[in-house]
């Protein structure tokens, strides 16, 4: 640009000034693989814990009982799939509310909240018997007489873990997917070390004994049963109670609805894969090595030294010098205790958004959704959730099994309510699409029967009413905390009524966080794409063109910048008379809502401009975008829309001696005017 | 006379060509170029000219910030771009506060081949009226200094 078009730019009265970035909202994606990995630091982690737990409730029999409840993961799975098919923001709580209305998604929401608190102080507790054993094993191999006690020191380790990620998460994690996926590539290669040793040290010994099939279950882990005779003549009664005592190796699930709105596009096609790696993964390794645990060690020094941290002494009882098979356990307590600290972390980000989602209903008042003023993050959620675990660890004083048994309760009665949500909706919303469905249907008139979803939601249901009966402690926990959450729902939504009405009214607002920044290309700076397109936006229901151009992108290599262009004390070139003031708030809550949904990110900016097409070709001639696209606008129509921004488009061309070209596409249904120049 | 404007021809002549110094509103200089084109032009009704190009002003802008002002409408029956200009040193203010100091309106054929190129030379207007070159045209001593200079 020439001496003379700088300083008529410096002084030009459509000069965009005041440059905004929207960064509240996760407008990035990621792939099917880092979303496995973070499903799986969650659900995968439960392999570390799940059998031990098992074998004090039942017995030896229990390998067979966590690998069945892992194969039907697979099946919770697919159901999953098809609940996020009806809902962008999956989670509990929407499904519910659309299936069985506000009052079950309150109680299924309390419940999956109970999973997500004990879900941390399990974790971390675990992790810290991991690290008590390896310590232990390493003082005794080197012939030091000192022990530390394995609960004290879980628990502490507990609440250390507990209140750095209550830290972390105060100050936001950027994105934890990188660190997921790092560590479940570890963990696989620990997996199949462990798998190959174990056929090794199998082969050394010649012999292969599996574990019973039939549980052993004791007064303690048939609860109030033993008061209910009339139970034992029920023939499959010890196997669904053996599996209510495995079913907490299913914790976790619910997070790839939580990640469901972080999958890039093709979301549903992502999903699915993401859902296969978290089988697999979930499959082989908690239920193959929890099954080659127990075929390796005794189940008698299981019950009195790896109840607490089973796969560490599947490792000390491996064939093989004792040194390996201690770097072998190092290596064992260093992937469970990652991946246990990542679970600790995603209980909390789960339920912080579990809560937020109740939030954005107008359930919960404001005071939930303070934002804090240096980090942007929910924290007095955060820190509700932080104490509630703290509080479980210093309850359970480090005892895993205590936590084991309290679990499950928040699993299996969020299972409940969520796939009865799935089934019914087949028929409430029969009319709405769906990219995936469970499978084994029996169409009938216009309906989809789920015959396969029935099953699916009848086995829970058997599942969670045995565990009711079986589990006291669970049950009497979960009971509670559910109503205390129940309770705080309704009592914080009775306290915004006013605002949720608003809500109800307008319709969802998202949250946003607004970062000024000096210059255009500041706001840029973090595009990596080769092809750029400027998506101008103004009206919150006049959002076709940025939906059929996400929906059209098939690459990653294509950044999308979304520009409001605000106009300046209230007028701006081309705005009419009485024309509709733009609700800023609700315009960029549809925009997140549709990226969402196309898993494409979007940068969304603000401008404050009297001139819509300056700022459009301003940012398109910074961002060397290739097209801009706009909607269809109601008063003036395409034509003059287009004439206006080739003027703009000269006009900011002057002096230059590199002169850009652009495509302009002016979008409406089934209708597209364009223009290169 | 016919002048090449980013490879498209417009018609553009001393007669069709002002230097205004006098008050005017922006309606009346509008009616003056209109008029200045149609006295060529006798097969176009001029009030339909006169009121399209009224019915565009009506819509988005046409003033830009250095100070030009594009009125333009499509009309039937052309088979050509058809062009006036006036040149007011001492401005005169839109309707958004934004001064006017050189109005260039013109008229193009209707059909969508010809909108590609109206589009252009509305760019090409924009990018060739930089705010000096305003000014030069300002000072100007008559309209054919100022067709001189626009016929490039």
């Amino acid at each position: 640009m020439d001496k003379e078009n700088t300083i008529r730019m410096q002084n030009n009265p459509f000069k965009a000034k005041g440059i905004i970035v929207i960064t509240t909202a996760m407008l990035t994606f990621i792939t099917f693989w880092k979303a496995a990995a973070v499903v799986l630091c969650d659900f995968g982690s439960s392999a570390f814990y799940a059998g031990g737990i098992a074998m004090r409730a039942f017995g030896p029999a229990f390998p067979w009982y966590i690998l069945a409840v892992m194969l039907f993961s697979g099946l919770l799975l697919m159901m999953y799939i098809e609940a996020c098919s009806l809902f962008t923001r999956g989670g509990i709580f929407p499904v519910v509310n659309a299936g069985l209305g506000e009052n079950a998604a309150k109680a299924a929401t309390a419940a999956i909240l109970f999973d997500f608190v004990l879900t941390g102080p399990i974790s971390s507790i675990t992790a810290g018997q991991y690290l008590v054993g390896l310590i232990n094993s390493t003082l005794e191999i080197f012939k030091i007489h000192f022990t530390l006690a394995p609960n004290g020191f879980s628990m502490v380790f507990a609440l250390a873990v507990t209140l750095y990620f209550w830290y972390q998460n105060i100050k936001g994690i950027e994105d934890s997917s990188e660190k997921s996926e790092k560590i479940i590539r570890f963990s696989i290669v620990i997996c199949v070390v462990l798998f190959v040793w174990a056929i090794i040290t199998i082969l050394q010994r010649g012999t292969l004994t599996l574990p019973p099939f039939r549980p052993q279950l004791n007064k303690e882990s048939i609860g109030w049963a033993v008061n209910m005779p009339f139970l034992e003549k029920i023939g499959c009664i010890g196997v669904l109670m053996a599996l209510g005592h495995s079913v907490l190796a299913l914790s976790g699930l619910e997070t790839l609805a939580q990640v469901y709105r972080e999958i890039e596009y093709p979301k549903i096609k992502n999903l699915k894969k993401a859902a296969w790696i978290v089988f697999i993964f979930a499959f082989v390794f908690t239920g193959g090595l929890t099954f080659i645990a127990a075929i390796i060690i005794p189940p008698d020094l299981i019950a009195s030294r790896y109840s607490d941290n089973l796969l560490s002494g599947l490792a000390m009882q491996l064939w093989g010098p004792n040194v390996l098979k201690l770097i072998m356990q190092a290596a064992v307590v260093i992937a469970g205790v990652v991946m246990l600290s990542g679970a600790v972390n995603t209980s909390i980000i789960g339920a912080n958004g579990i809560m937020n989602r109740v939030a954005e209903d107008g359930i919960l008042t404001d005071w939930f959704r303070k934002i804090h003023k240096t980090h942007g993050t929910t924290y007095n959620i955060i820190n509700m959730i932080c104490l509630l675990q703290i509080a479980v660890i210093i309850l359970s004083r480090g005892d895993t099994y205590l936590i084991g048994e309290a679990y499950a309760f928040g699993v299996l009665w969020s299972f409940v309510l969520e796939m009865s949500s799935i089934v019914i909706l087949r028929f409430k919303n029969r009319e709405q699409k769906r990219e995936f469905m469970m499978p084994f249907n029996i169409k009938f008139d216009h309906y989809y029967i789920p015959i396969g979803g029935i099953l699916i939601t009848l086995a829970v249901i058997a599942l969670a009413l045995i565990n009711l009966i079986t589990k006291k402690t669970a049950t009497i926990a979960g009971i509670s905390f559910a109503v205390f959450i129940f309770l705080l729902f309704h009592i914080s939504e009775k306290l915004n009524a006013k605002k949720a009405n608003v809500i109800f009214e307008e319709g969802h607002r998202e949250k946003l966080n607004k970062t000024e920044v000096n210059n255009l290309d500041k706001a840029i700076e973090g595009l990596e794409g080769s092809k750029r397109l400027v998506v101008a936006v103004k009206d919150p229901d006049n959002l076709y063109h940025l939906e059929h151009i996400l929906q059209g992108i098939g690459s990653d290599d294509t950044d999308v910048i979304v520009l409001y262009a605000k106009p300046i004390d209230n007028w701006s070139v081309g705005k009419t008379t009485g024309s509709k003031k733009t609700d800023e708030n609700e315009l960029f809550t549809n925009i997140i809502l549709i990226a969402e949904k196309y898993g494409h990110p979007v940068l969304p900016l603000i401008i404050n401009s009297n001139e819509p097409s300056y700022a459009l070709t301003q940012v398109a001639q910074a961002a060397k975008a290739q097209e801009i696209i706009m909607g269809v606008s109601g008063t003036y129509g395409a034509n003059d829309q287009l004439e206006r921004l080739v003027m703009a488009w000269g006009a900011l061309n002057q002096g230059k001696e590199n002169k850009s070209s652009i495509t302009a596409r002016i979008l409406w249904e089934g209708r597209e005017v364009s223009y290169k120049f | 006379m016919a002048t090449q404007n980013n490879s498209i021809p417009v018609i553009l002549n001393k007669k069709r060509t002002f230097i205004i110094k006098e008050k005017i509103s922006k309606q009346d200089l509008v009616e003056k170029l209109v008029n200045a084109i149609c006295d060529d032009l006798p097969e176009i009704d001029r009030n339909d000219v006169l009121a399209a190009v009224l019915k565009r002003e009506q819509g988005i802008s046409t003033t830009l910030d250095t100070g030009l002002s594009i009125p333009h409408a499509r009309i039937e029956d052309l088979n050509a771009f058809e062009a006036a200009v006036a040149v007011l040193p001492n401005g005169i203010s839109d309707e958004y506060g934004l001064k006017i100091k050189v109005m260039f309106l013109f008229l193009s054929p209707t059909g969508q081949n010809y909108f590609s190129q109206h589009l252009k030379l509305l760019a090409s207007l924009a990018e060739k009226f930089k705010a000096s070159f305003i000014t030069e045209l300002a000072s100007c001593a008559d309209e054919e200094e100022v067709l001189g200079k626009i016929s490039f």
